[in-house]
């Protein structure tokens, strides 16, 4: 019997000691090159779904865009290009975190992030994370987190990028991009423009969309240096300006227009070593609107916040099959505005995760975080995740955590109204998950319910002031289904992937869907291939939401492109794009009296060389 | 948009008003509209939403109309209801972010002309020599361009503007003179602007700090209702109510508040009646002492008015839902009535 045992130990030993080997060196090659190896490293039992290059030059460079067809996030939009706020199976806006190169940006004054201001042509990839992921992305990842990511490269190359691109509404585009490298050094820089009068009908009326102009700015400069085979030194950089006029509304004119400021900075030291990595960063980021009521006029109000934060990771391999991850931050949010004075906040947060490769099906992790916040009490949160390969091809993955979302310094400072009293929001979810792959086929499935409490609501008090409370639960239960399918016949590439999210959101105080949470979305991309020519067709359905006093109605819209890629010389290899996006001229809202564009046309160049 | 509860409403409306359409009124007089005899009530509606609409409660609060302007005219009435004056038969419902006025028959809710330019941020009207007169902000956040607009009430058009001080809000006549309060806006004001509508000259009564409500007595007198400087600002000042001689156009007497007592909705039915922390309080005309304890308790009227000795207020309630619409008996201060109106409602208005 113990000779069988040990037979048995060697066996599983041996197999892990094969596997170790190649893992070794992916795992380092992960530490060099990724920026949120958390990511990717530490999300057994999560689903991630990943958007690479293709899928984001086929979008319009907004991540509204972008993710209102390629995922189940569903997005509530002011009017094409305005303000726009996920609901990420069916948490409200600030429920859901925007990580950047690890590091989560959610603004401190309100707590959200406005994807009209992520322009997504300076990223290598966006991920999308399902599942509260607040030990490892801190406050606000509650239904779910959002990834931009950069990586940098260590091999001998330099790819440059031109993008430009011209279409209705007398919407201006372009984009540079550059990537280089060598053995030690790794540059890529991204630039993106973008301008539109935003002019689009109003069908069914004879209105236009008035206010609705728009442009941006978008800078990333990100660059590695590989000291030597144990030190490598990193910096992350973006900006964005961004200048909107807002529009109105069918029912109320605007004539405001609003500015947003965004400079976030990362340096980033690593130390690899066999049994450990540690790596030290210094982060800065900078937020800051000015809104102007009238945009002729030259008053305005405004708001920054500025944010230290130091940051270590240590990642130690304390056996063959454990890792333990220890992650203390330390980070300092000064503000400063015309609603409330000066305001400065203190966070320390210390996390550990822990990873364990039972066998080679299973895998297991448990994580926790304490945060220690200088305004109010936050909570102790925590996550249990697993998963199980039974074969190649059917997998189940399992999540449960306990997250938070602290309150803005809107909530704490504005003046009148703020409230020194709240409590963060908290919550505890579990999300299961199964997982098929075959040659010609993925299917992901998953299922969740989220319990959250002490929600931040602004209500009106006694004398008709508005001050926020701890005073809402919400229940909000679904099911996700995602398809991929993959199939070639000789020269014909088809593909496909699909989405479908069905999400009940409910207040507990009455047991009604939340306005603004539909309980049907679905998407679809399907592309055709043959030789130089690529067609690509993506489709939208959003169920009916309830909204203040009624119901607003649901949806179909459709777009279509076709792209011919074609050598303009031995190295210049160029895509010409032409786009028809909502293809059946549907009118529709996407939030209640702000109407969304009609059928338009985008063409788009982009060389390679 | 197509809002199903709306429409559902309103075709059981239009089945109600078939079947209450035979019987009852043989011998009474032919009743002008849907919505004569009855109460109107604008509710301001979330700002950005477009639901602000009129409720229409009948004077024995046993018929209610929701959403009246779109149920008669097929079209949303817009976004934040403000007020509403009446010139003979026409009602004029001044949509704050709407920048516009829809003229309507006061009876039938029949449009009858909209007002959309000259307009920035208009709040109230009144009327005088044939003219309406409306307070706007200009922009909120602009001090210096706040006007008062002059409709030409036959082509219902902006004639002209007068420029007036920070924050212009509620606004009266005696039939010569116009007075208008100065709220503040999204600041805080303390004067009353005293308009001649003959040569549009205006002069300013300095009040205590945010004027929030005016009342004529039966004597002449202008009685103007502060509510001083909320704490938030970290200036705090208490209530004041001043009593204007409107043939001097000068403070006559002046009742302090307590400095961190903040009255509104000021009425009168024979007296002055006021609101102070969720009570309301009963001040006879001539006295010179605030009285200390309330005649009603426990109400968050976000407006008041009192009618043939009936007290009408109206609740928000938490802002997003239904508030409702409560009347108490003054012989006797008992509850009344209580009827379910729309979101945010701001004004009660009799349509006798």
């Amino acid at each position: 019997m113990n000779r069988l045992l040990y037979i048995f130990i060697i066996l599983i030993l041996g197999n892990v000691n094969v596997v170790r080997a190649q893992l070794d060196s992916i795992q380092k090659l992960d530490e060099v090159l990724l920026s949120d190896v958390k990511l990717k490293r530490y999300a057994s039992g999560f689903k991630v779904s990943v958007l690479k290059d293709s899928v984001l030059t086929k979008s319009p460079w907004s991540l509204t865009d972008l993710l209102r067809y390629n995922s189940n996030i569903y997005f509530k939009e002011n009017g094409y290009g305005m303000v726009s706020s996920p609901s990420f199976r069916g948490t409200n806006a600030s429920q859901t975190a925007v990580v950047w190169n690890g590091i989560n940006i959610n603004s401190q004054l309100n707590g959200q992030v406005d994807f009209n201001t992520i322009n997504t042509s300076n990223y290598d990839s966006v991920e999308i994370r399902s599942g509260g992921g607040s030990v490892q992305y801190g406050s606000g990842a509650i239904g779910g987190s959002v990834h931009l990511s950069n990586d940098l490269s260590f091999m001998k190359h330099t790819d440059h990028t031109v993008r430009m691109g011209y279409g209705s509404f007398d919407t201006k585009r372009a984009n540079y991009g550059l990537s280089s490298g060598s053995e030690h050094w790794s540059v890529n820089l991204g630039i993106a423009y973008v301008d539109s009068e935003n002019d689009y009908k109003y069908l069914g009326t004879d209105k236009t969309n008035k206010n609705g102009q728009y442009d941006n700015l978008s800078f990333n400069l990100n660059a590695g240096y590989l000291l030597n085979d144990h030190h490598v030194f990193k910096l992350y950089h973006q900006s964005f300006v961004g200048d909107r006029n807002f529009s109105g509304t069918l029912l109320a004119p605007s004539k405001s227009k609003y500015e947003d400021t965004n400079y976030r900075s990362m340096l980033e030291w690593g130390y690899f070593n066999k049994q450990y990595t540690s790596k030290l960063k210094v982060v800065h980021l900078l937020e800051e609107f000015k809104y102007f009521e009238n945009k002729d006029a030259e008053y305005f109000s405004f708001g920054r916040v500025q944010s230290f934060i130091g940051n270590h990771n240590l990642n130690i391999k304390l056996t063959e099959t454990i890792d333990l991850r220890t992650i203390i931050e330390f980070a300092k949010y000064s503000g400063n505005g015309d609603d409330f004075a000066n305001p400065n906040r203190n966070a320390f947060s210390a996390t550990a995760l822990w990873r364990h490769q039972v066998s080679e099906p299973l895998i297991y992790g448990l994580s926790i975080r304490k945060d220690i916040t200088s305004d109010f009490e936050s909570p102790l949160v925590f996550s249990v995740n697993g998963e199980y390969r039974f074969s190649e091809s059917y997998a189940i993955k399992l999540n449960g955590s306990k997250n938070f979302r602290v309150p803005t310094f809107n909530d704490l400072y504005w003046n009148p109204g703020g409230n020194l009293d709240l409590l963060p929001e908290s919550s505890y979810q579990v999300d299961f998950g199964q997982e098929f792959s075959s040659k010609f086929i993925d299917l992901k499935l998953n299922a969740y319910y989220i319990n959250t409490k002490d929600m931040i609501q602004w209500v009106p008090d006694n004398t008709g002031l508005f001050r926020p409370q701890n005073i809402n639960k919400v229940k909000s239960y679904g099911g996700e289904l995602e398809v991929f399918l993959k199939h070639t016949i000789g020269n014909h590439h088809f593909k496909m992937n699909s989405g479908y999210s069905y999400t009940v959101s409910e207040n507990d105080a009455n047991a009604k869907q939340l306005i603004y949470v539909p309980l049907h979305k679905a998407n679809i991309n399907f592309g055709y291939s043959f030789k130089a020519v690529e067609l690509f067709y993506q489709h939208l359905f959003n169920g009916e939401v309830n909204i203040i006093g009624g119901q607003l109605d649901g949806y179909d819209v459709g777009n279509v492109g076709l792209s011919y890629n074609y050598e303009l010389s031995r190295n210049v290899h160029s895509i010409l794009q032409f786009n028809i996006n909502n293809l059946y001229n549907t009118t529709y809202e996407n939030v209640a009296l702000r109407p969304m564009p009609n059928r338009n046309y985008q063409l788009q160049l982009t060389l390679k060389f | 948009m197509k809002i199903k509860n709306n429409l559902v409403l309103a075709l059981s409306l239009i089945i109600l008003s078939f079947s209450c359409s035979s019987d009852d009124d043989n011998n009474q007089q032919e009743p002008q509209g849907a919505y004569e005899e009855g109460i109107l009530i604008t509710n301001e509606g979330n700002f950005g939403q477009g639901n602000g609409t009129v409720s229409f409660v009948s004077n024995d609060f046993s018929y209610t109309e929701h959403s009246v302007f779109s149920n008669v005219n097929g079209r949303l009435l817009g976004d934040t209801t403000q007020s509403i004056g009446f010139s003979d038969d026409l009602a004029y419902i001044i949509v704050n972010s709407s920048q516009k006025i829809e003229v309507v028959n006061r009876y039938t809710f029949q449009s009858v002309a909209t007002i959309d330019s000259g307009l920035m941020n208009p709040r109230f009207i009144t009327f005088i020599s044939g003219k309406g007169y409306v307070t706007n902000w200009g922009d909120g956040s602009n001090a210096e361009d706040d006007y008062v607009a002059v409709i030409d009430l036959e082509t219902n058009t902006v004639s002209s503007t007068i420029p007036v001080g920070e924050g212009p809000e509620r606004i009266v006549n005696n039939g010569s003179t116009i007075y208008v309060a100065h709220q503040g806006g999204y600041s805080q004001n303390n004067i009353v602007s005293v308009i001649d509508p003959d040569s549009d000259v205006v002069t300013t009564i300095t009040v205590g700090d945010v004027p929030n409500s005016m009342v004529f007595d039966n004597q002449g007198l202008l009685y103007v209702l502060s509510g001083g400087i909320p704490a938030w600002t970290g200036n705090e000042t208490g209530g004041q109510l001043n009593v204007i001689n409107t043939s001097s156009n000068t403070v006559s007497a002046t009742l302090e508040f307590g400095d961190n007592e903040h009255p509104s909705n000021l009425s009168y039915g024979e007296s002055l009646y006021y609101t102070l922390n969720g009570g309301v309080y009963k001040l006879a005309v001539g006295t010179s002492i605030l009285p200390t304890t309330s005649i009603i308790e426990n109400v968050n009227f976000n407006f008041m008015t009192i009618h043939n000795n009936i007290l009408y207020g109206v609740d928000a309630g938490d802002y997003t839902s239904s508030g409702t619409l409560q009347s108490f008996d003054l012989g006797t201060n008992a509850p009344k009535h209580s009827k379910v109106v729309g979101i945010i409602p701001g004004g009660i208005y009799f349509n006798d």
